[in-house]
């Protein structure tokens, strides 16, 4: 069943601290939780012997909200599990080239030139330092793919100026 | 029914090299989209259109785009929004985008696109198991009068051709279409075994999908919703046993809002020969798809009225309010 | 025995050298485009469609059957090396494959995963030359009340997914199912959870949301802890090829993922997903090896492959017995039976026995063809992965985001994607397991959707669950599944005390 207990796993520690983070996860549960209850509200039943669109949601609602409480005690209690330390750097670097793509493929770019930035980020966040050798690899790979998808499946990819050219 | 046409690859062949002929082009660039994922039916019609477009050399350029997402809501709100006044660029729709637009309240409606013309249509089947006590729309039409809840339909989505379909029939029928038990399933196959399985009272949906089981007698077809008979195949209509209602699942190309009188008829024009022409005659053989052609003022409001017509099943369904 | 002489008579039509070079051409193009998430078989077939029109019937057909199983090889090779499941039926063998490629052993897993398909997909369709006609029967008699007891069998068979806190595996169950919710509800045509976003209407993708929690998330993690943990790879480690304790541990698996792929691939609702999340549940719980599931344990790969294979030969009965197409490649390859005015359906099996016959051969040959051409190449997929670290996640990435923009060429699937990734990296930051996040998308819907659509057939009465012989039988497995592992424990306890 959803309300499993939490198990205390460790009972010589004799002071608990709590997890900041563990309490903060247990509050977007509950927050989760009350956004499917509320977008349940506007539903209704529209055929006769349908068990209807809001038993799942329900059921959800209700499971996500017993599960804030079980993830609750458990950061309250302090025994989560161990976390490292976070380098931010390398994460920007792998989302700003998500978003690079993803504003390029909105506002008409094409999908090349922001593939190749977007193999470039990803790289540096791995180490790499030569940032233009590796955005001329992933616009080699993105020519390559657009080739295969675009003209032999004649797919529709988002194009832009590069892709025109081709 | 097996035939193999060997001629008409040869004519395909034949009609490829003359796809780089010159000849004067009415239409130099056409830009198509299909509102939906490659593959469905929407993706199929515009993809055979460039085809038939590009090889009789009635356009030079054809491009195909894809724009899924929300029953063609994602793509008609571009046509709209994007490619006003642009005279290059047609949507292939149907009648599934009208309730799709309807249920999803999209801000969009087809009455601010250009209606070109209707291609295709395909009849609703209406299909009971083998072993049902119903052997007629009569029958049927006792039972749903009966109780419209007791008469349980498999069809496809909620809202879409079928679902309208079973509603009007029951409206017709004189039952309360507020009431109808219809129960919609995901893909053919699954509502196809449904009704072989005899979970359902009935199923209704594309003729195309039913054919097979009913000729090998698998499943009894008690009517179809077309206008007429289809050739080569015992299809009584509704109309023919005393049920007056008449629908189809028709496929038509619009063009963005704004363009200008001679922009249309250029692409009217474009589209008339098209279909006029034998390659698209045999496309529409190869595919099964019925010949609906309609253009002009004649489809428009054919457009205005099946809009109303949609409009008001989907309210009394529940789906849209008022 | 009948169907022996019409099998051996459609190999000889498959094995004519112009359909050996169109069953080349089709596992070679399916293996390229399987490896592309949300590019699968059933796209390739559809855009296909119009250029093998000038082809002969028997040519294109069994071509399409080379693009079936090569998308579902192509697949789990990713799976395996780079944890990006090109399809959603190789999540399942994502979960231990990519364990056992960074434990160098991605060479027996790739090894046990060809011959398991080979293995699955033969014996499977061997069952559809004999079986099809009776298996179809009960395919058609499954209702809706029967498939929500399958699910219910399935929900309690996840928790083999859950790692070791229960709480945690609900969580990221329930996350699932939440996800599940989003768009417009099958049976009553009303949006759920999605804000007025058109994008939001047709569900999430199952293969967006599995390549954002694996891959995306899975490099987001790696890059994070860098400074602190560089992460080795090496591409062998021991023997590139399976030893005799790998065989030992493999054969048995595929037996059984076979087992459950074949049937439940046949039935008109049932899917690849399934069976393989069930094989990978029985394979955890029946192993001789128990610490190694979550290490990378090779019944994990071997069971789920086999599933999968299986299930696309089962999804093959129905199709070739009713026309039924159970599947969005079934379906486009019904669409390629009937461009050449072929009416499948009941009678195609009388009426053009040779067709039929060529196209079950010639996944034969599809199969066969797959596995001389994968085995000598595992050498050099292993090598992928010694490609230097920033190439080969930026690798990932574009491969990831490429599959997504070319199934659905729209900024919000890219946005969903990134969604995904971030709650891939916080769920292993904050140690929540990920394989129950898919499993509740997938298995939600189907649950949800089936269990209404029971009641609406049985007017109200939820009786119908016990009545029919299939779902009891199915409900009385799972609370036995349910109530096993307690009972085994306390057993185990006896033991424990007597010894």
């Amino acid at each position: 069943m959803s309300n499993a207990q939490p198990v205390p796993m460790s009972r010589v520690q004799p002071r608990t601290h709590i997890d900041v983070a563990g309490v903060v996860i247990a509050l977007l549960l509950l927050v989760l939780a009350g956004m499917v209850w509320w977008d349940m509200t506007k539903l209704q039943i529209l055929s006769p012997y349908d068990l209807g669109p809001k038993v799942m949601p329900i059921v959800v609602a209700i499971g996500l909200t017993l599960l804030a409480l079980g993830n609750g005690v458990g950061a309250l209690q302090g025994n989560l599990p161990a976390r490292d330390s976070l380098d931010w750097k390398p994460i920007i670097l792998i989302l700003g080239g998500l978003a690079a793509l993803i504003v390029l493929i909105a506002i008409g770019g094409g999908f090349m030139i922001g593939t190749a930035i977007l193999f470039a980020t990803t790289s540096a966040a791995f180490g790499r330092r030569a940032f233009l050798t590796d955005l001329l690899i992933g616009a080699v790979i993105s020519v390559f793919v657009y080739l295969l998808f675009g003209k032999l499946l004649t797919l529709s990819l988002p194009a832009g100026p590069l892709e025109h050219l081709l | 029914m097996i035939h193999f046409r060997p001629s008409l690859s040869r004519t395909l062949i034949v009609a490829a090299t003359a796809l780089f002929a010159t000849s004067a082009f009415a239409q130099s660039e056409l830009k198509l989209m299909a509102p939906a994922a490659p593959g469905g039916g929407w993706d199929q019609t515009a993809r055979s259109m460039q085809q038939v477009l590009m090889q009789s050399g009635l356009t030079k350029s054809v491009q195909v785009t894809n724009v899924p997402g929300a029953g063609g809501s994602i793509g008609i709100a571009q046509l709209v929004n994007n490619s006003k006044g642009d005279g290059n660029q047609l949507m292939v729709n149907g009648f599934v985008m009208m309730g799709a637009l309807l249920t999803n309240k999209s801000p969009v409606t087809l009455e601010q696109v250009t209606p070109i013309a209707r291609l295709t249509a395909e009849a609703e089947a209406i299909v009971v198991p083998l072993n049902s006590p119903i052997k007629s729309v009569q029958d049927l039409v006792t039972a749903i009068k009966a109780d419209p809840s007791k008469v349980r339909w498999a069809g496809g989505s909620a809202g879409g051709v079928d679902h309208i379909a079973a509603g009007l029939f029951a409206k017709t029928a004189g039952a309360d279409p507020t009431k109808i038990n219809y129960i919609p399933f995901s893909g053919g196959g699954e509502a196809l075994a449904a009704i072989l399985g005899g979970k359902v009272t009935a199923g209704i949906s594309g003729l195309g999908e039913f054919e097979s089981q009913i000729k090998a007698g698998k499943l009894r077809l008690i009517a179809v919703t077309a206008p007429t008979q289809r050739e080569g195949m015992a299809t009584p209509t509704l109309k023919d046993q005393g049920v007056d209602l008449e629908i189809t699942n028709w496929r038509s190309v619009v063009a963005p809002p704004g363009i200008s009188a001679d922009q249309k008829k250029t692409l009217t024009e474009t589209i008339d020969k098209m279909v006029k022409s034998p390659a698209w005659q045999e496309v529409l053989k190869q595919k099964g798809w019925d010949d609906a052609y309609l253009s002009g003022d004649e489809f428009a409001a054919f457009l205005k009225a099946e809009n109303d017509r949609v409009h008001e099943v989907l309210t009394s369904i529940g789906l849209v309010k008022s | 025995m009948e169907a022996f002489t019409s099998l051996a008579s459609g190999l000889s039509v498959a094995i004519q050298p112009m359909n050996l070079l169109f069953a080349l051409i089709g596992v070679l193009l399916g293996t390229a485009v399987g490896v592309l998430p949300g590019i699968g078989p059933a796209l390739t077939v559809a855009l296909l469609l119009p250029i093998t029109f000038k082809l002969d019937p028997a040519g294109s057909i069994i071509m399409f059957a080379g693009i079936y199983y090569g998308g579902m090889y192509g697949g789990s090779t990713t799976a395996i090396l780079i944890n990006t499941p090109g399809e959603s039926a190789s999540m399942a063998t994502a979960l231990e494959g990519n364990l056992m490629a960074k434990a160098g052993r991605g060479g027996p897993a790739l090894a046990t995963s060809a011959i398991g398909s080979f293995v699955a997909g033969t014996i499977a369709t061997l069952g559809l030359t004999l079986l099809a006609p009776y298996l179809v029967e009960v395919a058609v008699s499954f209702g809706p009340e029967d498939y929500f007891a399958l699910m219910v069998v399935a929900f309690v068979t996840v928790s083999a997914t859950f790692g070791d806190s229960p709480v945690r595996g609900l969580t990221s169950l329930f996350i699932g199912l939440l996800l599940g919710l989003i768009g417009i509800d099958i049976l009553s045509g009303q949006s759920r959870l999605s804000f007025g976003v058109p994008e939001l209407y047709d569900n999430v993708e199952v293969t967006t949301l599995a390549v954002g929690l694996f891959a995306v998330g899975e490099a987001l993690y790696v890059a994070s802890r860098r400074h602190i943990h560089e992460e080795k790879l090496e591409a062998v480690r021991g023997s590139l090829w399976m030893t005799k304790e790998d065989w030992k541990r493999s054969w048995k698996p595929w037996l059984r993922g076979t087992a459950f792929g074949f049937p439940i691939g046949a039935l008109p609702a049932g899917g690849a997903e399934i069976p393989t999340f069930l094989s990978y549940a029985t394979e955890k719980r029946l192993t001789k090896h128990p610490d190694e599931f979550g290490k990378g344990a090779i019944e994990g790969v071997a069971g789920p492959e086999a599933a999968n294979n299986a299930s696309a030969a089962g999804t093959l009965v129905p199709l070739l017995t009713l026309g039924l197409p159970t599947s969005a490649t079934a379906a486009m390859m019904l669409a390629g039976f009937q461009q050449y005015g072929l009416n499948p359906g009941p009678l195609l099996f009388a009426e053009q026995p040779a067709l039929v016959w060529g196209l079950i051969a010639s996944l034969f040959i599809a199969n066969a063809m797959l596995l001389v051409l994968n085995l000598p190449l595992v050498g050099l997929w292993v090598k992928l992965l010694a490609i230097p670290q920033p190439w080969l996640y930026a690798g990932i990435l574009v491969f990831a985001t490429m599959g997504t923009i070319a199934a659905n060429p729209s900024p919000v699937e890219l946005i969903m994607l990134t969604i995904f990734g971030v709650l891939g990296f916080l769920m292993r930051r904050f140690d929540f397991p990920i394989a129950p996040v898919v499993v509740g998308l997938i298995l939600g819907p189907i649950a949800e959707s089936q269990l209404r659509r029971a009641l609406s057939i049985s007017l109200g009465d939820p009786m119908v669950l016990l009545q029919s012989p299939i779902s009891a039988t199915l409900l009385g497995i799972a609370v036995i599944a349910l109530i096993a592992p307690f009972a085994l424990k306390n057993l185990g306890r006896f033991k424990a005390v007597e010894d």
